[in-house]
């Protein structure tokens, strides 16, 4: 069927790979080429050669082969340690400063004021309170993602539409079920975006703890890399972690409308 | 598709002198910025076990906030309520409501919707969902029992709002225009369908509209509030049996005279009722 929908549905579908498509070409242009040199930006077979070797390789065949499974455990379980941190610390204390005025109150200029220090600051007086390591790099990620976590559950606990827990009042549910039954499910959108965004900045701070010499993970082979002026291997580093991290947030979103109704029908 | 709903039988009339649920003069004050508005003042009412009354208003008389406190959502200012000689402090199932808006839980399913009050009520799980399947027939919506409540009609969402209070067997039901934002047909039907399921369970109910129409196809007695504060104005009987026909004259003649006495204000407490 040649007609205008057909063409138009088939250009919809490009839309989204035409800009990357543009980006490799330059870049294969720029490097095969050598207008820029492939000491700055290697050639993307290059990379791709890199890539491989760091993933399948075996650790005899050069300096970081076959390093990506061990590199990759280490960082999921950093970023896992200080994202459940934040979540376990951030639903129950945004839910409650949601619902309750006593605690909002108690918490709001804390957590603002803390809110407002950049995250980079932390990492001297991390430092100096953890040394380098496991227990820095997820103090630093814990923190991170502590706000959008405690943010959004308390936008969503307290936006909860009053009938539902006038309704729930009436049928004679009590508080503590009511809030396993009411107030969590109506809040489960707001929550679920709000692990959404820490999950991701979880990430983003996991390169920030484990740039300070930590022996592994992916931030640290890619702070490693740079020394020894393996730029190709900055360039994996970047990538792998982008597909992690993208990963890593499908399945919590999977994972949440597995466990719960509401995010399977609400969202 | 769906069987039309009309009532057959016909109760006995019901007794007033010995009411299940007694309110003496209920008092609301409001505090607002410049000064308290008195929005209820002395109300008093006698409900029957078994009656259906419906509380005739114009909007803005408090009709609703009386049945807010009525379901122990506010508190009163003064006044007294008993259910059973029992005083209403708080919410509770006894009391049931049916709102005006969509207050299903939008995660739950028709079923779920329905049996969420069973639940650490009835610890039988087989009978639990036997309740269920009851009531899902009782308001005709069987057929819709795995749907979510944003995939039914408006008309649909009431009956699964009205079949998730009755399953806990209130002894009074109270709702809150719970027709009012449906089309005239739905409407019509809704009121059929609660007539039938007030004659198959007998429950006390107090119905507030503004639809004078509605209060004459439903009520046993209507109550007539004005506003200025909200008070009860008169008290009117209405006897003649049910289904009662909305062309007939009497009918005709008995909301033309609600509808004027609406308007200019009832001078006297008693009103002649029909028929």
């Amino acid at each position: 069927m040649m007609n205008g929908t057909t063409i138009k549905s088939g250009l919809s579908g490009l839309l989204p790979w035409i800009l990357p498509a543009l980006f490799f070409l330059t870049w294969i242009i720029v490097s095969g080429t050598g207008l820029a040199p492939t000491y700055l930006l290697p050639h993307p077979e290059t990379i791709g050669r890199a890539g491989v070797a760091y993933i399948f390789g075996d650790p005899d065949q050069g300096a970081y082969a076959g390093r990506f499974l061990s590199d990759a455990r280490a960082s999921l379980f950093r970023v896992l340690m200080g994202f459940s941190l934040a979540a376990l610390l951030g639903i129950p204390l945004g839910i409650l400063s949601g619902r309750t005025m006593v605690v909002r109150r108690l918490l709001s200029a804390f957590v603002n004021g803390l809110r407002a220090v950049p995250g980079i600051c932390w990492l001297p007086l991390a430092l100096v309170w953890f040394g380098i390591g496991l227990k820095t790099t997820i103090f630093l990620v814990a923190l991170a993602a502590f706000f959008p976590i405690y943010l959004n559950a308390a936008a969503g606990a307290r936006s909860v539409d009053p009938l539902l827990l006038q309704a729930g009042a009436m049928m004679g549910v009590r508080r503590l079920r009511g809030t396993f039954a009411i107030l969590l499910p109506a809040a489960m959108p707001s929550i679920m975006t709000g692990l959404r965004l820490g999950l991701g900045i979880a990430w983003a701070y996991l390169v920030l703890g484990e740039l300070t010499g930590v022996p592994d993970g992916l931030g640290a082979v890619i702070m490693d890399a740079r020394m020894l002026g393996r730029i190709d291997i900055i360039v994996v580093g970047i990538i792998l972690i982008a597909v992690m991290g993208r990963i890593s947030d499908l399945i919590l979103k999977s994972a949440l409308r597995q466990l719960f109704k509401s995010a399977r029908r609400l969202t | 598709m769906k069987p039309r709903l009309t009532v057959v039988s016909q109760k006995a009339a019901p007794d007033v002198r010995s009411p299940i649920l007694e309110v003496r003069s209920l008092t609301k004050v409001f505090r607002s910025a410049h000064a308290p508005v008195k929005v209820l003042a002395d109300i008093d009412i006698a409900a029957a076990a078994g009656e259906l009354i419906c509380i005739l208003g114009p909007s803005g008389c408090g009709k609703s906030t009386l049945l807010k406190i009525l379901s122990g959502f506010i508190r009163p200012s003064a006044g007294e309520m008993r259910l059973n000689n029992r005083p209403i402090t708080r919410p509770g199932p006894d009391r049931c409501v049916v709102f005006q808006e969509d207050a299903l839980f939008p995660w739950l399913t028709v079923a779920e919707n329905i049996a969420f009050g069973l639940r650490g009520k009835m610890k039988d799980r087989k009978a639990a969902r036997q309740e269920v399947d009851r009531f899902l027939s009782l308001v005709g919506l069987t057929a819709y029992r795995d749907y979510l409540p944003r995939e039914i009609s408006g008309g649909m969402k009431q009956r699964v709002a009205l079949a998730r209070v009755l399953i806990l067997q209130p002894q009074v039901l109270l709702m809150d225009e719970p027709f009012a934002s449906l089309d005239a047909l739905a409407r019509e039907e809704m009121q059929n369908l609660l007539l039938s399921l007030w004659d198959q369970l007998s429950h006390t109910i107090l119905f507030v509209t503004h639809d004078v129409v509605e209060a004459a196809t439903l009520a046993d007695r209507i109550l007539v509030m004005d506003k200025n504060p909200g008070h009860i104005c008169a008290e009117i009987p209405v006897t003649p049996d049910r289904p009662r026909r909305q062309d007939e004259p009497g009918f005709i003649r008995f909301c033309r005279t609600l509808h004027d006495g609406l308007r200019g204000g009832f001078s006297e407490r008693n009103f002649p009722g029909w028929p």
